[in-house]
């Protein structure tokens, strides 16, 4: 269980697109395939313990979703002037997050280039995971939960949200079906050119599903914050950062357990890729912001506000989390498999910081920011009058939202882990 | 036929008559306030701008614009919030209403959208103001409906009729005889965030 199986063999710096050793996988592959068939259902004590305790905390999580119901959303932080909070955080981060995994399992076979050796069943896998909590996410922001059905009956197909849950939608099903095509496809029963076809397709809805998530936000001219074009290709940069992030960390862990093997050259590729994902990120930033400040204007408020106001621990911890994590990928003596597990670690921490950053600012910055009545359902911390509001933070989750977000975010890791215990997800070829 | 106010900021004296109007009227949630007028002077509430001798000191009522471009109605999932091709009034349904708030996010009025963050509360235990308002929903938006039960009767908005000031003034913006579209045509006025391209129903008098 302990021993890591990283080889030691010297790598070349060089990424490997050719079609190259195709042979050698296929035998590795043929030796993989008589493992597998011993091993139906993989797993110790360990993943028995993590699916279990994942499973009490999505059933705690459900319990404080129906106190929150019951008792009224007035238990969350959230409030008319800061509307959303956590859980619609957490969707834009686990959308995020949904992406790598199909990303880097789909490239490689929609390009016709070498892949990041058998990882990829685990990889989409994750993104199957991650696509449900993001889902579940905004079920759990609902005011009106059981009237989800009219989503159906009543689109308004002009509405960025529904275009929003309708490519949603689409990329869990998708994704469900290019990993149910992989399986098949080793099996011999899904023609690669068809697996091929359907990697393509994955891949532009993955583009299109964080698009699209940022045009719930991008596309509202009335907040400074959100408003700009950059939003949607930032979105995917983001996503790409975090999801390599996570499926490098997932990749590591399984090998680690001796679920699958993660060869050295692979991971250094992936950390190459993660690198390069991480400085494309921080170059919208800085292209962001110099948009913002250049002027002296209205969009200088946004610059300080991240850079010395109350959103400057998030933004601080994502720029210097970012550079350490590229610095890692990049430096060849840094890339040991510790030190890329941290780097992956801080490029997640700061999208989960940029996130933060994105949704809180919309709200930081008021348009009418004249004084007037204030009540306890105006704003979060609305004792103080509204200056005294927007002094700090506007927004804080309370510990019923933190349960409620730790509850979904259970669900998505009682789904990966049943899926690595139940599901033929192990390295075959590739 | 466009309804709107014009709303005459140099009669307002920030009374808070039209606030308080509105939420007996529509028998308004513990909270929960459509109409709210606004300092337009220094940090706190009722304080002027500037330092003395050199202060000044007026109010601003927002309520919902009634945009002819509304942010709100083009994000609604659902469509449960729309604007009445009829009058221009953008409306809500409390019934259709999922609570995802996506509307409040678009809208830039800040504070003009409210949720229902708990079951309705009343201060005293019977419905007060007019009996065919909708009954107020938990987990629900809501907002000013520009007291649609009274213009279905051919009255006026409350906080129209019971302005103290006589500073606010309600019509048909399209018809140029009308009051409003007098106001607006020989006063000079303003809309509120105008930059934001939403073309507020509402003008204020300066």
């Amino acid at each position: 269980m302990t021993n890591m199986q990283f080889s030691d063999v010297a790598v070349s710096d060089e990424m490997d697109f050719s079609e190259g050793g195709r042979e050698a996988a296929s035998a590795a592959g043929r030796s993989a395939e008589r493992a597998k068939e011993k091993a139906q259902a993989w797993g110790g004590a360990a993943l028995n313990a993590v699916i279990g305790v994942s499973g009490v905390l999505t059933v705690a999580g459900v319990a404080l979703w129906g106190i929150q119901l019951s008792g009224g959303m007035v238990q969350t932080a959230m409030r008319n002037l800061d509307s959303w909070g956590l859980y619609i955080t957490m969707f834009m981060f686990f959308v995020g997050l949904s992406a790598g995994g199909l990303i880097i399992s789909s490239v490689p076979k929609a390009f016709g280039i070498k892949g990041f050796g058998g990882i990829s069943k685990v990889a989409v896998y994750s993104s199957i995971a991650c696509t449900v909590a993001a889902i579940g996410f905004v079920v759990v922001d609902l005011g009106q939960p059981v009237r989800l059905w009219e989503l159906f009956a009543y689109s308004n197909l002009g509405s960025p949200l529904m275009w929003d849950i309708v490519v949603l939608g689409t990329y869990l099903i998708l994704s469900c079906v290019y990993l149910w095509a992989q399986v098949q496809s080793e099996k011999g029963k899904v023609s690669a050119a068809a697996l091929r076809v359907i990697s393509v397709i994955a891949l532009v809805c993955a583009v299109l599903v964080h698009s699209v998530t940022a045009w719930i936000f991008g596309l509202q001219v009335g907040r400074e914050m959100w408003h700009t074009a950059l939003l949607a290709p930032w979105f995917v940069s983001s996503a790409l950062v975090c999801g390599t992030g996570l499926v490098m960390l997932v990749c590591m862990g399984l090998s680690k357990a001796g679920y699958l093997e993660f060869s050295r050259e692979n991971l250094v590729k992936l950390a190459k890729l993660l690198g390069a994902f991480v400085c494309v990120d921080l170059y919208f930033f800085g292209c962001d912001l110099l948009t913002e400040a250049f002027p002296a204007a209205g969009g200088m408020e946004v610059v300080t506000m991240l850079v010395s106001g109350p959103l400057a621990p998030f933004f601080w911890v994502e720029i210097i989390g970012c550079i350490l994590c590229a610095a890692v990928c990049f430096v060849p003596s840094l890339r040991k498999p510790g030190l890329l597990a941290v780097g992956a670690v801080l490029a997640i921490a700061g999208i989960f910081c940029k996130r933060v950053q994105l949704l809180v600012g919309g709200f930081q910055l008021t348009n009418l920011d004249m004084p007037g009545p204030v009540t306890s359902l105006s704003v979060t911390n609305w004792e103080s009058g509204f200056s005294g509001a927007y002094s700090g933070l506007v927004y804080w989750p309370t510990p019923l939202e933190f349960g409620v977000a730790l509850g979904v975010v259970a669900l998505a890791v009682l789904i990966f882990c049943l899926g690595v215990k139940f599901l033929p997800l192990r390295p075959k070829e590739d | 036929m466009r309804y709107g106010f014009a709303i005459d900021t140099k009669r307002c004296i920030g009374c808070h008559t039209c606030s308080v109007a509105c939420r007996i009227e529509n028998n308004l949630p513990t909270g929960v306030w459509w109409n709210r007028a606004l300092t337009d002077g220094g940090e706190h509430m009722d304080t002027p701008a500037g330092e003395f001798p050199n202060v000044s000191m007026s109010y601003v009522t927002v309520a919902c614009q009634h945009c002819e471009n509304p942010a709100c109605v083009k994000v609604c999932p659902v469509g449960a919030t729309y604007k009445d091709p009829e009058t221009g009034v953008v409306r809500q349904d409390y019934d259709k209403c999922i609570g995802c708030r996506m509307c409040m996010g678009a809208c830039p009025y800040t504070g003009v959208r409210s949720f229902n963050w708990e079951e309705p509360q009343h201060v005293i235990d019977f419905p007060v103001g007019d009996a065919e308002v909708p009954e107020h929903q938990k987990h629900v938006v809501e907002k000013c409906t520009m007291c649609w039960h009274r213009l279905a009767k051919g009255e006026q908005p409350m906080c129209v009729t019971t302005c103290l000031a006589r500073a606010r003034f309600w019509g048909d913006l399209d018809d140029p005889s009308s009051e409003v579209a007098t106001l607006v045509r020989e006063r000079s006025s303003k809309q509120l965030l105008a930059e934001e391209g939403t073309n507020p129903s509402v003008y204020y008098l300066v």
